[in-house]
């Protein structure tokens, strides 16, 4: 069985990623459940610290997952894509595979039709997803699908991409801090970038924040299915 | 008020001040420009990093070996070795060494931070001078530093001219040319005044006992070279076992550390000053200095060295570059930290001074890992970072906030706790 597992931020806060995630899912007669009770991952737990409480969130959600015959997971924030990932797997075996939304997206391309989409864009590499996971080329290859879509490399990119301040837990007790780390990127783009694309909900949450178009992965090609 | 919401508003206060924060812009780019620079025209330098990873670990894992034999060998050509287990015990062997009411001429040195040298001698009627430009600036200025390599880079040039106006009582120009001059003539006769010279080291090779001071000033060759004294306080994670190694880690540090291919000086110091010239008899202090002392110091290492995951910390080579590429560290600069800065400087300072110490600190770190892509030695602090944190957050250093968040959890299913 397949599972879309929205994580918190993209069901409280950036819905609109849920909703892009799913409409492609459909479109593409993809088969798919999404749980009712999903709760958290554990990731801002683990960031943060609080080990022991991750550990027993860890073990709910492995059971869970295991009795509803979970084989695959996509995710489309990378901070569940890392937790799940990378967290459960030091502590339990993991008897599911986890992807982030662009790898398993990739994978479809070829029944992608998209619209054209006269804008330039540049790309903003999620701490959790590349620096953590490696995950650097699926969403650049997922970008340049759009017809007429012009794409700019940020100055700093991939490994060197600089952090959006939300993550590890900092948001929630120094967000002065964390709204001024998130200017670094958006001092540095280019003035003629329509949007910056980046695939994660923290991240877009934060760059948002800064009177700057910013789409996640998924409502960008939600937006031009045709 | 907890620890958190006073560390929040040091942050705000760092964030709001424009002239720091204009200060580290323009440090953090001149830099990030030259050491690209110096990496693209240097590309063994790849293969040194990797090398001297390899060396530190394996220097790390014998450290007590090693310094057994680079005390055994600076005591062999007549320098003089002493171990401190801790501050206390590093300060009381300086000072049995200095004595009261002399003039001291210092270059900068991180380990003397860490032990708080300079008050102490101060305590005791001594008159401290650095001789850094960056630490002089901020010793005149009675403010901390804020970064390991360049630890005035919060102050920008405007700043230094009121604090130079006052130092010789006339008007001075924002002009740096003009500010490094003043500095120059005001330190000159300094050197050859001072009782003692106390350095700091970057590393030292264990089979000849020989010190390695890097630098770019020409005050360092001063300060080791023109009194008749010369300390050198260095701890003991610095060590390695051969000169050949000791070059691969002076070969990176200058690139790393500023962007440059090779720093003006590196001074080699193996022993105290001599002469046989006349008959064949062996006289010390000629030109340089008399007398040499080294000073190891352990101040929390070798506790350190049990932890399997911390142990990391200590290949650092304090090249300070992780600092100028953290994007946090750009916002808050100096407030990250205690007495090391940054990422790194959180787990130095921790095990150096205390972990209380960085209690509230330590949030403000996203573990975004830029910090170890760009590290020579591939150094993992966001790792250590959350490890730290977690014994942390055992002891009970947590902050409401995250707290709340992980009873909304439990609770509620979620973070918001909606
Ligand atoms: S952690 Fe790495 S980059 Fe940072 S100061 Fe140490 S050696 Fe340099």
């Amino acid at each position: 069985m397949l599972l879309y597992w929205k994580g918190c931020m993209s069901r409280y806060r950036t819905k609109s990623i849920v909703k892009s995630v799913e409409k492609i899912l459909s479109y593409l007669n993809i088969n798919y459940i999404t749980l009712e009770d999903e709760g958290c991952c554990g990731s801002i737990l683990y960031r943060t610290g609080q080990i022991k409480d991750a550990i027993k969130i860890t073990e709910k959600n492995i059971e869970k997952l295991k009795s509803l015959r979970i084989k695959e997971i996509i995710t489309s924030c990378p901070g569940c894509f890392r937790t799940m990932l990378k967290d459960y797997s030091n502590y339990y075996n993991i008897p599911f595979q986890v992807y982030h939304f662009s790898q398993f997206l990739l994978k479809f391309k070829e029944k992608l039709k998209l619209k054209e989409l006269n804008a330039t864009v540049t790309y903003h590499d999620p701490c959790h997803l590349g620096r953590h996971m490696g995950v650097y080329e699926e969403p650049r290859e997922i970008i340049k699908l759009v017809p007429k879509l012009k794409f700019i490399e940020m100055k700093y990119n991939r490994n060197k991409a600089l952090c959006c301040g939300y993550g590890g837990g900092v948001r929630s007790v120094y967000p002065e801090v964390a709204i001024e780390v998130s200017k670094n990127i958006v001092n540095e783009i280019d003035n003629n970038i329509d949007f910056i694309i980046t695939s994660c909900p923290f991240c877009k949450y934060s760059l948002s924040s800064n009177r700057v178009n910013v789409l996640d992965i998924s409502e960008l090609i939600a937006m031009v299915l045709e | 008020m907890d620890i958190f919401d006073l560390k929040r508003e040091e942050f705000i206060k760092w964030i709001n001040d424009e002239n720091r924060r204009k200060g580290i812009s323009r440090a953090v780019s001149s830099y990030v420009s030259a050491k690209e620079y110096v990496l693209s025209k240097m590309p063994e330098l790849e293969k040194i990093r990797k090398e001297v990873r390899k060396i530190k670990e394996k220097s790390i894992d014998n450290i007590f070996e090693l310094l057994k034999i680079a005390m055994e060998n600076i005591e062999e050509s007549h320098g003089n070795a002493y171990f401190a287990k801790n501050s206390i015990e590093a300060r009381k062997i300086i000072l049995d060494i200095i004595g009261e009411n002399k003039l001291i001429v210092k270059s900068k040195s991180l380990t003397s931070e860490e032990i708080e040298l300079n008050e102490f001698l101060e305590e005791h009627g001594n008159k401290v001078i650095e001789t850094d430009l960056g630490e002089f600036i901020i010793q005149l200025r009675k403010e901390k530093p804020t970064h390991i390599i360049n630890p005035s880079v919060h102050v920008p040039r405007e700043e230094v001219a009121k604090t130079f106006s006052k130092l010789i009582g006339r008007e001075v120009k924002p002009e740096i040319k003009e500010l490094v001059k003043i500095a120059r003539e005001y330190l000159r006769d300094k050197f050859f005044k001072a009782d003692v010279g106390i350095t700091g080291a970057n590393v030292i090779a264990a089979n000849t006992g020989t010190l390695f001071i890097i630098e770019n000033e020409g005050n360092a060759r001063f300060v080791s070279n023109a009194p008749p004294i010369h300390i050198c306080i260095v701890g003991i994670e610095k060590i390695v076992p051969t000169l050949e190694d000791a070059f691969k880690i002076v070969q990176i540090l200058p690139p790393y550390a500023t962007g440059i291919p090779m720093s003006a000086y590196v001074s080699m110091i193996t022993s105290p000053s001599r002469t046989a010239d006349i008959e064949k008899t062996l006289v010390y202090g000629v030109h340089g200095p008399k007398e040499l002392h080294v000073v190891f110091l352990d101040n929390g290492r070798s506790e350190v060295i049990k932890d399997p995951i911390l142990k990391e910390a200590l290949y650092c080579i304090k090249c300070g570059g992780c600092m100028y590429e953290c994007p946090v560290y750009r916002v808050v600069g100096g407030s990250f930290g205690y007495n090391y800065f940054g990422g790194i400087g959180i787990i130095w300072s921790a095990f150096t001074s205390g972990m209380e110490k960085i209690a509230a600190t330590i949030d403000v770190c996203t573990k975004c890992g830029r910090c170890k892509e760009l590290c020579p030695l591939e150094i993992d602090v966001p790792k250590m970072i959350e490890y730290l944190k977690a014994k942390l957050v055992e002891k009970g250093y947590i902050s409401k906030r995250h707290k709340e968040i992980r009873d909304n959890i439990i609770n509620k299913n979620n973070p918001f706790g909606e």
